[in-house]
C-alpha cells in the first residue's frame, strides 16, 4: 500500500493507517533529522513533533496525492523553528540568516553508526557524517536529501522551499566540500 | 578516485515508538475529509466575486460608468480579475499527484499585481466627462472599502489552505493578500468615480500592496502545520 493510500485511509479515521504511514515514513524522516539536527534524541523529538503536525493538518491532504515530500516540508519547517528557537540547540540565526555550525553530536549516539556494522564501515560513515556536520546548513540539507536520502534534485528543493537550480548548486557545493574534506582527512 | 559517500549504508534506523500525545489524538481520531482545490478554488472565486459585486452595490456604481471607454473599462476590469485569479490558482491548487503548493509563483504573481496595478493606476486613468475629477486630498472611502471586498477570498483561502503550506507561509500568505486587493480593485473599479490617476495608482493600486502586507504579517500562522 503506498503513502498516498494509506494518508488516504487515515484521513477516513483509520488510525492504524497513520500507524502504517508512520512506520513507513518515520525511519527515512529520522535519518534525514538525525543528518540535519546531528543528535538523534532531538531527531526523535522533531519526528514526534512533525507527525503531530500532521495530524492537526491532516485536512490539506489531497486525495491521490504523495503526502510525503509533505511531511517532509513539514519536518524541515520544525528542524529549522527548534533551531531558531534555540530550545535545545542553543543556535541563533546570523543576520543574514543563515544558522550557525554547532559542534557534531552524531558520534556514539545516531544510529545510523550502529555498532553491528564492520569497524571499517562504521569509521567511513562516522568521518563522512563528521565531514557533513561541518558544511552550512543548506549544503548539508541539500547533500542528506540528494546522496544519502535519495531524492530527486525536484524532490528536494520542493521539501527546502527553494528552486531546483538552487538546490543543485548548494548538492554540487555540498559534495565537492565533503569531498575535500574527507581528502583532506585521508 | 573515491566519492565520499559512497558505500555509506544509511539504513533507516527504527523509529521512536508514537509519543502519548500522538496516542492521545489517535484515540480520539475523527475522519477529516481531505480537500479538493478545485472545488475550493471555485467556492473562493464565485463568493469573492459576488461579494465584491454586493459592495458595489451597496456603496453605489460609478456614475461614470457608462461613459467611460468601454474597451478601457473592460480591459481593466478583466485585468483586475486576472490578478485576482491567478495567484489563487497556482496557490490553491497543486501539480497533479502533489499536494505542494506553487507559493513561489503566487507570491511573484502577487508582486507583479502589486506593481502593476499601482504603474497602471498612475499611467493608464481615463476619464469620462460625466467623470467627477478629484485629487488624493478627496475625502473618500476607497482604502477601507476595498480592503472590505478583500477580506472575503482571504478569510476563505485560509481556511481552504490550513496547515497545506508549510514552506514560506509569508510569501504564500503575501502572494494570497495581493490576489484578494485585486477584487478589492475590482469593486473599486466598478465603484470609484475619482478618475485621478494617483488616486487611481495608489489608492486603488495601494489597496493590493496594504493587503498583501497585512495578509503576509496576520495569516502565515494558520496557513503552515502547527
Amino acid at each position: 500500500m503506498t503513502a498516498a493510500d494509506l494518508m488516504a485511509r487515515y484521513c477516513d479515521g483509520d488510525a492504524e493507517a497513520f500507524r502504517a504511514l508512520y512506520a513507513e515514513v518515520a525511519p527515512r524522516l529520522l535519518g534525514y533529522l538525525i543528518g540535519m539536527a546531528r543528535s538523534r534524541p532531538l531527531a526523535e523529538d522533531l519526528v514526534q513533533q512533525t507527525f503531530l503536525k500532521v495530524h492537526r493538518a491532516r485536512a490539506a491532504y489531497i486525495r491521490g496525492a504523495d503526502p510525503v515530500p509533505w511531511i517532509y516540508a513539514i519536518a524541515h519547517r520544525t528542524f529549522l523553528d527548534e533551531l531558531r528557537r534555540g530550545k535545545r540547540a542553543a543556535a541563533t540565526p546570523t543576520d543574514d540568516g543563515e544558522l550557525p555550525e554547532q559542534t557534531a553530536v552524531l558520534s556514539g549516539e545516531s544510529a545510523v553508526v550502529d555498532a553491528e556494522r564492520p569497524v571499517v564501515d562504521r569509521e567511513r560513515t562516522r568521518a563522512a557524517l563528521d565531514a557533513l556536520a561541518t558544511l552550512p546548513t543548506s549544503q548539508r540539507e541539500a547533500v542528506v536529501l540528494t546522496k544519502l536520502d535519495g531524492k530527486s534534485i525536484i524532490e528536494a528543493a520542493e521539501i527546502a522551499g527553494t528552486t531546483p537550480g538552487a538546490m543543485k548548486v548548494r548538492a554540487h557545493r555540498g559534495y565537492l566540500a565533503l569531498r575535500k574534506l574527507l581528502g583532506a582527512r585521508s | 578516485m573515491t566519492e565520499p559517500l559512497d558505500g555509506i549504508d544509511l539504513a533507516p534506523p527504527p523509529p521512536p515508538p508514537l509519543s502519548a500525545a500522538l496516542e492521545a489524538e489517535l484515540r480520539g481520531l475523527r475522519p477529516a475529509p481531505p480537500r479538493k482545490p478545485w472545488q475550493q478554488l471555485g467556492v473562493v472565486i464565485a463568493a469573492s466575486i459576488g461579494w465584491a459585486f454586493a459592495l458595489a452595490g451597496l456603496l453605489h456604481v460609478r456614475s461614470d460608468l457608462v461613459d467611460l471607454p468601454r474597451t478601457w473599462l473592460v480591459v481593466y476590469l478583466a485585468a483586475w480579475l486576472i490578478g485576482f485569479v491567478a495567484p489563487l490558482v497556482v496557490l490553491v491548487v497543486p501539480r497533479r499527484g502533489s499536494m505542494m503548493t506553487r507559493w513561489r509563483v503566487a507570491a511573484l504573481l502577487g508582486g507583479l499585481a502589486a506593481i502593476g496595478f499601482v504603474v497602471g493606476g498612475l499611467t493608464l486613468a481615463r476619464s469620462a466627462p460625466t467623470s467627477t475629477h478629484y485629487g488624493l486630498g478627496y475625502r473618500h472611502l476607497c482604502l477601507p472599502s476595498g480592503l472590505a471586498a478583500a477580506l472575503v477570498p482571504v478569510l476563505l483561502a485560509v481556511l481552504a489552505l490550513r496547515g497545506a503550506i508549510p514552506q514560506a507561509p509569508r510569501l504564500a500568505a503575501a502572494g494570497l493578500g495581493a490576489a484578494a486587493g485585486c477584487i478589492g480593485g475590482f469593486m473599486l473599479h466598478l465603484h470609484c468615480a475619482v478618475a485621478d490617476g494617483v488616486h487611481v495608482g495608489v489608492v486603488h493600486g495601494g489597496v493590493v500592496v496594504i493587503a498583501a502586507g497585512l495578509c503576509a504579517l496576520f495569516t502565515p500562522r494558520w496557513l503552515a502545520a502547527r
